[in-house]
């Protein structure tokens, strides 16, 4: 059974981007020389769409300048040098708070999902309610955290979907499992939560949640479905779980729906219990490194750190990347830091990494088969490389969740999935551009609670 | 240290085009050479002709309008073998010479190349053949499956193709494999059987080498027949209605030639048909049809599920 490391050595160099969520970037409260303790507040957030940033380590700041971003951005950052000692900030627990209360805490404890929206939009959007939480469990396994077993995980897990029930002022909660992850489901199962027995039900066919809580008369209940990872799950996974349907260019908000990861349910269980601002992560390492493991990080730690930690490279290292060999990033650079979107690092030897030249399309519709969302990815990426946007449109581009599974079967090695991005942004763009008049006659804009 | 940048995803298959080609051949081998036991040397020249003279012209083609030329990738040359596969061992050498010009030059490259063209090529030369060297593209006799030896050794084989039905099994290999793509040949082969049966033909006059050949190497050429996943099960039956058209009034062994490229012509009529819906919501029919397909355990047969 795979166990959480916590990394242990100190590095010498720690890199905080002041940008680790979408939105705006924070402002840096220090300044070369001074000391900062654990978790202190080295960025605040110009606006609302922001999560501040906090130190993670004790030590002195040698300056703040750009530097490399997971993301492949140069991003402004707070270099730290750390010291031995570790003196912390004087944290206070937010037990028994108010939504309000709950929710600013949330937003100055720096929590963000891991992709990238800060938690505390998410839970409270611009005119919009929430009704229903989801946790999407279904891409980490309960080594996601650092819990000593699955049966803790299970019940932080369910305290932790209260509380960001609360703060939502939702009236019901779900956790998603992965149907293949019997670690988590045996925990769960069986357990006794607030008098009531908790059963995993699987998702099948047409039935979804709803039927779930008739059938349970709960407003807690965990589900399970198959694994679907991808950029842009969310409005598929909004409509896998609940049936809803998100209309285009909106967020699973407006269909009432907030979508929060494992890692961030148990920040938010961290900052009401200890009230420690959000400042280490766990991020899988494997690929040819010494000895692949699950570590709990200092968020700031460079990648070079992280996998000398783990014994090191196994053979010449020729591709670095964060999150994911499907959709992740690959790195310039190890001196990267470890940020809140970042879950694993992976590293490829030099017979793993592929060069290849795209060719003609032979429709043998091996990227129909496997498209999770039955598009036809062929046909959407020759009309998206001719800039045939309204007919990619027509074919439901949209909906595709960026999961990059047509790219790695198409034999003729073409770069679907980013021609289908590109043509996804596009549409948007073009949305963005209508003038209001224009668009008199067509239904823009997001309505809450809608369908 | 030096770390490559790349676009992800960074894991891909190493099923390429080339490699798919490449194990066609091989799927190909047996038959080749149970014709050229069969026929003598002259199946060889035949077979070495229509080869020859298919990499000929896609050389020249592509050279004259300044291509990158692309015979490795064995495309053209695989066109060559077939369309010689499917003269009659008597042919005169200059018949697959003018079929696999034909079949590269107006079948392949006139139509704008791999994945755009709409009929497949083999096809087009035989047809051409067919229609302008009757008398040299008649067979001498048309084969009629009596017993189990004539699934191995098929005396009354006419063109290269027929001599061994068994011989053609390599093909089941590429589906098993997922080279190609299962869901035509299977509805193909079902279709044709199940209303020859019904219509009262003999089976042994449908099951010729010719039609094993169309049903795993013809019907499944992947730019003439549709992509999306119903589509490709009505282009199956499709190819067996007209099959079973053709051959109830004629013969069987063009029945499949004629019923796979007329089928070709409405492939992407099809296509455009079958759209699938916004996150494919399934219709009562479709959802049955997915649980059957589901129950079978692939995986346990030794199938490799792409994923
Ligand atoms: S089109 Fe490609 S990237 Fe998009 S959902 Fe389908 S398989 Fe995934
Ligand atoms: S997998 Fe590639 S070659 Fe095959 S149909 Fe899709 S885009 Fe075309």
């Amino acid at each position: 059974m795979a166990e959480i490391n916590v990394m242990e050595t100190i590095p010498e160099k720690m890199i905080i981007p002041l940008k680790q969520h979408n939105g705006d970037i924070c402002e840096p409260l220090v300044s070369k020389g001074e000391v900062v303790k654990v978790g202190q507040k080295i960025g605040e957030c110009p606006s609302d769409k922001c999560a501040a940033i906090h130190s993670s380590v004790c030590g002195e700041v040698v300056s703040v300048e750009e530097s490399s971003h997971p993301s492949g951005n140069r991003i402004n950052s707070v270099v730290i040098q750390p010291i031995e000692e570790t003196e912390c900030e004087d944290f206070t627990p937010f037990k028994d708070s108010g939504k309000e209360q709950l929710i600013s805490a949330i937003k100055e404890a720096g929590i963000v999902e891991n992709y990238g929206n800060p938690t505390h939009l998410v839970l409270n959007p611009p005119d919009c309610d929430i009704d229903t939480v989801l946790i999407n469990a279904t891409a980490s396994e309960w080594v996601g955290h650092n819990y000593e077993t699955p049966l803790e995980y299970a019940s932080q897990m369910l305290d932790s979907l209260r509380l960001l029930m609360k703060a939502a002022g939702a009236s019901r909660g779900v956790i998603v499992l992965r149907n293949d992850d019997k670690d988590s489901i045996d925990a769960f199962d069986g357990l006794d939560y607030e008098g009531k027995t908790i059963m995993v039900a699987p998702l099948l066919g047409k039935r979804r949640v709803d039927y779930y809580f008739n059938d349970q008369n709960t407003d807690i209940i965990v589900v399970s479905q198959d694994k679907i990872y991808g950029k842009n799950i969310f409005e598929y996974f909004t409509y896998n779980v609940t049936g809803r349907k998100v209309s285009f260019r909106c967020t699973p908000a407006s269909a009432g729906v907030a979508i929060c990861g494992v890692k961030s349910a148990k920040a938010i269980h961290d900052l009401v219990n200890t009230g420690m601002p959000y400042i280490e992560t766990v991020v899988t390492v494997s690929g040819q490194v010494n000895n692949p493991q699950h570590l709990l990080v200092k968020i700031g730690t460079t990648f070079r750190d992280v996998i000398e930690a783990c014994g090191g490279y196994s053979g010449e290292p020729a591709k670095l990347i964060s999150n994911g060999v499907i959709t992740g990033v690959a790195q310039y650079e190890e001196e990267v830091p470890v940020t809140k979107m970042t879950t694993s690092i992976i590293v490829q030897g030099k017979d793993e990494v592929r060069k290849d030249i795209s060719k003609e399309c032979i429709h043998c519709a091996r990227c129909v088969d496997v498209c999770p969302v039955d598009l036809i990815p062929n046909r959407i990426a020759a009309l998206a490389n001719q800039g045939r946007f309204d007919e990619c449109k027509q074919m439901h581009v949209e909906n595709c969740i960026e999961c990059g599974r047509c790219s790695s079967v198409c034999p003729s090695k073409i770069h679907i999935m980013q021609l289908l991005q590109y043509s996804e942004e596009a549409i948007a763009k073009a949305y963005e551009d209508l003038s209001e008049k224009e668009s008199s006659n067509l239904k823009l804009g997001c309505a809450c609670g809608s369908e | 240290m030096t770390l490559t940048i790349s676009a992800p995803p960074h894991i891909k298959q190493d099923t390429t085009f080339r490699k798919i080609t490449w194990i066609k051949y091989l799927a190909l081998l047996p038959v080749s050479l149970v014709s050229v036991y069969f026929f003598g040397l002259h199946a060889l020249a035949l077979i070495l002709a229509g080869i020859g003279m298919a990499v000929v012209t896609e050389v020249v083609i592509q050279k004259a309008f300044k291509k990158e030329v692309t015979v490795t990738n064995g495309h053209a040359p695989l066109i060559g073998l077939m369309v010689a596969l499917l003269v009659p061992g008597e042919a005169p050498l200059w018949i697959p010479i003018v079929g696999a010009f034909f079949a590269v030059a107006i079948g392949k490259h006139a139509f704008g190349g791999i994945g755009s063209y709409i009929f497949n090529p083999v096809l087009v030369a035989w047809v051409f053949l067919q229609l302008a060297y009757w008398s040299a593209m008649h067979p001498a006799s048309f084969p009629e499956l009596g017993g189990i030896s004539d699934l191995f050794l098929e005396n009354g084989a006419g063109m290269l193709v027929g001599v061994s039905p068994i011989a053609l099994v390599g093909g089941l290999y590429l589906i098993l494999k997922r080279y190609v793509e299962w869901k035509v040949p299977l509805f193909y082969a079902l279709t044709t059987l199940v209303l020859a049966l019904l219509i009262g033909d003999k089976i042994g006059h449908v099951v010729t080498g010719a039609f094993i050949f169309g049903v795993l190497f013809l019907a499944t050429d992947s730019p003439s027949s549709p992509v999306t996943k119903n589509g490709r099960i009505i282009y199956g039956i499709l190819c067996g209605l007209l099959t079973v058209i053709y051959g109830h009034f004629a013969n069987y062994v063009f029945a499949v030639f004629y019923g796979i490229f007329l089928a070709n012509c409405v492939a992407a009529f099809i296509d455009n048909n079958t759209l699938p819906r916004s996150f494919g919501e399934e219709s009562l029919l479709q959802r049955k049809y997915r649980r059957l397909v589901n129950k079978i355990p692939l995986e346990k047969l030794g199938v490799k599920i792409d994923d």
